[in-house]
């Protein structure tokens, strides 16, 4: 039977069956790329719950906001991909703001409980969701080729351009973290407000500013990711969806509030998933990424870098 | 007024009631444990373990629907109970997302499984009203349109009637339990794990119970949703769902358990109240979450209030509220 | 204490607002409608992920409706709609479909959207004796709920025989790899009726590999399916995923032709995977390029109004209330319910923009499936 060329010129497929190495090959660049898309949108979740001790269920809508962002900078005409990336930051950190403003410091203020955070989030997030949904239609959009770039082919393995650029994203934004976290003054201040918040305003840390520029970074991370991502596949009000419950699973793998473990913890899951297609069968793929969630926290609950002090805290 | 109560009884309005009773029961699932201070986000697993089981046992065994749907129940909690556990020693948030990886692993099992036909869902499920008002169509002088309603009108009352003798039973039960050593038990528990134990409370036992009471709930629940829903499908039983359930909790408030019986009927009827905003609705749906948040944090119904209306006064000793006393 | 005071009585208000509204609605309302209106009910996704699919059919709907009324409407009668949101949810949809007969009186009802929203409104419809036709509802079974329940979209089992026996005449593949999203009723539903006309047809199957809704990387599936190198692929999905997959595949150098379930049969599709989608073969009940008179008029009405081409959530509506419309045409008694029924399943040989319709004794349509081909982003039959 004749074959159509197919225009894009496409490599040729990998040889059948005779390279298994191959095969193998190119399944270690999904599983890297996949990862590394789980992580960069884990790096701000993480950040958030470390500073303090919440889970933003609006990540996930926060994220696809800055996909948007940056797609309507790019509508406009502007065919840059810092630019991109830059208005995908910026329009999220603005989110994160009002995040704060609304949902988070009036809870702070009348010391609800834990739960309240969550459940506001969450209120946040269907009113964010239905938001875009009115705004910009339900409809999947998706960047200009041109901005996209092409792939390459590496060993007899193809690896596409934007996937390199998340790979270099996420490593350099967790790169990015660590030191701020480790080595400045504010990221000291971070972690004290993380410590007890008490005690950091006793010691003269003005805690509100810091949560309220930790929210923002964090959404700004996640605006990041958005656009990253919706350049690798597409744009939608629903793309949130999957990455806040695989989020949230990667930010336990890799212990709560640690960048490092958010990191690895996205790449595990990336390779979990990609092995259990390629061994077994697609259909437990998903099966594999709560599976070894629950594993890991039957067995070593505070996750795979996390210490053994902070686990869990109180509802 | 014969028009009016016919009106009042049309099917619309005894759906939500119906369905009322049974998101009361998802409700009170999650409250129970929560009442220890464990939350447990695995309601929508075991709510879909009873659906599916007492729906094939209907289905394909032939089973009679009380005992199927205690069935259905039964293997909720005894699931429960295999999950209890190995996550007996996590506590908090890890509870939370262990307890959500276990309702998504069983999400995942129903997609995947023959038994459940996948995405494809079980679909012509025997349904409680059509079975009792049949039985009266055949067997009472309604059925010829000599009674004051129609059988399928008096067969929805029969099932509501049912619906809410279940409920007023899980809640009797509930206070009861609360009112007793156990209930105290439970107290200690939330508001200090560590000292409860050193008080020689077993909390590894209680922790159990309120686990197994949780499926149990949840399971029974599930079974109801697919007997008058004709269908149930893996999609009914996600993420969103469990979500949902914590939601009737936290917005009632769980200071006690009324604020969760609050809470399930109002997010009920918000959604059909709200019918008239179009695509809206949802937006609207979250800002309310937000709001109440911030202007209610303790939910609908706090504790003091529901003192404050009971009229025997008694016992303002109370454990502290959850949530306060932070880690 | 001053702001939990106003925050208590916020709440309070809230709350008798919400019992107040409902209230409202418990009250008795008007009995049947006496004016002179035909009054029909929709059950649409309109909010949500689906909400595509919905409005969709209702920009459809209310093109049929318009076109009936500046006609005239149906014996000097008007048609009315009221639109009710499922969000995609079975007990919304139940609400939904109790809420139109009880309250609102409708004579019959279109909707739901989803295949299983129809599997617990139908009952719920059809034990009110009220009509209930599904115009997007592809599932096995959806007529044989009851008497009432009708439905004007082809079963996919009704589509895809035709699509692989004339594809495979065509193309004269052997072997075959078979994706879908398995966490959707009517991707697999269609998959289950792919495998068993690929086999039927001696097609040797290789690999079968699944995804979900909502997924974006398919690279892995895809990965193995260029370790066992097909000679076509088979693809059941919606247009979302679909695309995705179809340029990860052309990216990864799996050039294979394309046959594809109901999902591909949307322009949505080459918009978003552009050249991957070139060639894509997929069987369907509609085609807008069809050369008939009642086509040509509705797509250009369609367009003028709504600047696109008509998808077959729109076509398909639009079919359906004219459907009803030859009913009500039928019967001339607005408030009927049992009659408009009797003349719906009467119904033979009604000429529609999708084709001919007939309704088999359980209220099933009877027609002929096109083969369609994507040629540079236009959807042509496949020759």
């Amino acid at each position: 039977m004749a074959r159509r060329g197919h225009a894009g010129a496409a490599p040729r497929p990998l040889e059948t069956g005779a390279h298994a190495a191959t095969v193998w090959l190119q399944q270690l660049i999904n599983g890297v790329s996949l990862g590394a898309t789980y992580s960069l949108v884990a790096l701000g979740y993480t950040l958030v719950f470390g500073t303090l001790g919440i889970i933003n269920m609006a990540h996930g809508e926060i994220f696809m906001f800055g996909a948007f962002f940056g797609l309507l900078l790019v509508e406009t005409g502007l065919l840059s991909s810092v630019g991109m990336l830059a208005a995908a930051a910026g329009g999220a950190a603005v989110m994160g703001l009002l995040l704060e403003y609304i949902a988070l410091r009036p809870l702070r203020r009348r010391q609800g409980g834990h739960l309240t955070p969550l459940i506001s989030t969450i209120g946040v997030s269907i009113f964010l969701r239905s938001l875009a949904l009115q705004l910009f239609g339900p409809e999947s959009q998706s960047f200009p080729a041109a901005l996209k770039g092409g792939s390459f082919r590496l060993g007899g393995t193809v690896v596409t351009q934007v996937d390199a650029v998340i790979l270099t994203a996420a490593l350099g934004l967790m790169l990015g973290l660590w030191l701020l976290l480790g080595r400045t003054k504010l990221g000291k201040a971070m972690r004290a407000t993380a410590e007890n918040q008490t005690t950091a305003a006793l010691l003269g840390v003005n805690t509100e500013a810091i949560i309220a520029l930790t929210v923002m970074l964090a959404a700004a991370l996640g605006g990041v990711a958005g656009a990253l991502v919706g350049l690798s596949f597409a744009v939608s009000p629903s793309m949130g969806l999957p990455y806040g419950l695989k989020g949230l699973s990667i930010i336990v793998l890799g212990g709560m509030g640690n960048v490092v473990g958010a990191m690895v913890g996205g790449l595990l899951l990336g390779f979990a998933e990609v092995v259990t297609v390629q061994l077994f069968s697609s259909s437990w793929r998903d099966m594999a990424a709560f599976a070894l969630l629950f594993l890991l926290l039957v067995v070593k609950p505070e996750g795979l870098f996390g210490r053994a002090h902070q686990a869990g805290g109180k509802v | 007024m014969g028009d009016l109560l016919a009106n009042l009884l049309n099917p619309y309005n005894l759906q939500l009631v119906m369905l009322i009773a049974i998101n009361c029961l998802l409700g009170l699932s999650v409250w129970v444990p929560l009442s220890a201070g464990q939350l447990s986000l695995g309601g929508a697993g075991f709510m879909s373990v009873g659906a599916y089981t007492a729906a094939l046992l209907t289905l394909q065994a032939g089973w009679s629907m009380p005992a199927a749907i205690l069935a259905g129940a039964a293997l909720a909690a005894a699931l429960a109970l295999l999950l209890g556990y190995p996550t007996l020693r996590l506590q908090g948030v890890y509870l939370a997302i262990a307890t959500l990886a276990f309702g998504e692993m069983v999400r995942i099992l129903a997609l995947n499984l023959r038994i459940t036909n996948g995405a494809l869902g079980l679909a012509g499920i025997p349904q409680m009203v059509d079975e009792v008002s049949w039985y009266l169509w055949d067997h009472t002088s309604l059925g010829s349109g000599q009674g004051p309603l129609d059988p399928h009108t008096a067969g929805s009352l029969i099932i509501l009637g049912v619906l809410y003798v279940l409920l007023a039973a899980a809640v009797y039960a509930l206070l009861r339990q609360a009112g007793s050593r156990v209930g105290r038990a439970l107290r200690a528990i939330q508001a200090d794990e560590l000292a409860a134990r050193a008080m020689g409370i077993d909390t590894r036992y209680y922790k159990l119970l309120v686990f197994t009471q949780s499926g149990f709930l949840a399971g029974l629940a599930g079974g109801l949703y697919a007997h008058l829903y004709y269908f149930i499908g893996p999609g009914d039983f996600g993420f969103t769902r469990a979500i949902e359930m914590l939601l009737y909790v936290v917005l009632g408030g769980m200071q006690t358990l009324w604020g969760t019986l609050v809470g399930a009927s109002a997010l009920t009827l918000l959604p059909e109240v709200l019918r008239f905003s179009a695509s809206y609705r949802l937006m609207i749906y979250g800002g309310v979450l937000v709001a109440l948040m911030i202007f209610r944090p303790e939910g609908l119904i706090s504790a003091a209030l529901v003192d404050a209306l009971s009229w025997r006064r008694r016992r303002p000793a109370r454990a502290l509220p959850p949530g306060e006393g932070a880690a | 204490m001053r702001v939990l005071l106003m925050g208590g009585r916020a709440v309070a208000l809230l709350l008798v607002l919400a019992v107040a509204g409902s209230l409202a609605g418990w009250g008795p309302e008007a009995a049947y409608a006496q004016s002179a209106v035909w009054r029909f009910g929709a059950v649409l996704v309109l909010s949500g992920d689906g909400a595509a699919y919905g409005n969709s059919q209702r920009e459809g709907l209310e093109l049929a409706r318009d076109t009936i009324n500046e006609a005239g409407g149906i014996h000097g009668m008007p048609v009315e709609i009221i639109f009710e949101d499922s969000r995609g949810e079975r007990t919304d949809a139940v609400n939904a479909v109790l809420k139109l007969i009880n309250r609102d009186r409708v004579l019959a009802i279109i909707g739901p959207t989803y295949s299983p929203e129809m599997f617990a409104a139908g009952p719920a419809a059809d034990r009110a004796r009220v009509t209930i036709m599904g115009i997007s509802t592809t599932a096995v079974g959806i007529g044989e709920i009851g008497p009432y329940v009708f439905r004007n979209s082809l079963p996919e089992e009704g589509v895809i025989p035709t699509t692989i026996r004339v594809s495979k005449e065509k193309l004269g593949y052997e072997t075959a790899a078979l994706l879908y999203s398995n966490n959707n009723d009517f991707t697999k539903s269609a998959a289950e009726t792919f495998e068993r006309e690929l086999r039927a047809n001696g097609v040797d199957i290789l690999t079968i590999e699944t995804f979900h809704d909502g997924d974006t990387d398919f690279r892995a599936q895809l990965t193995k399916v260029l370790s066992v190198n097909p000679d076509v692929l088979v693809v059941s999905a919606l247009y979302k995923e679909a695309a995705l997959l179809l340029q990860q595949a052309r990216q990864l150098g799996l050039n294979q032709p394309v046959v594809g379930g109901n999902g591909f049969n949307s322009p949505e599709l080459y918009r978003l995977a552009g050249e991957a989608a070139e060639g894509a073969i997929v069987g369907s009940p509609w085609f807008p390029g069809r050369d008939h008179p009642l086509v040509k008029e509705f797509v250009a009405k369609y367009q003028a109004r709504y600047g696109r081409v008509p998808d077959q959530f729109a076509a398909q509506a639009y079919d359906g209330l004219m459907l009803f419309a030859e009913a009500a045409r039928r019967t001339g008694k607005p408030t009927d319910r049992q009659a408009f029924r009797d003349a719906l399943a009467e119904i033979r040989n009604f000429e529609g923009v999708t084709g001919v319709f007939s309704f088999d004794e359980h209220g099933n349509p009877m027609m002929d499936a096109t083969i369609l081909q994507l040629r540079g982003g236009e959807y042509v039959e496949f020759k």
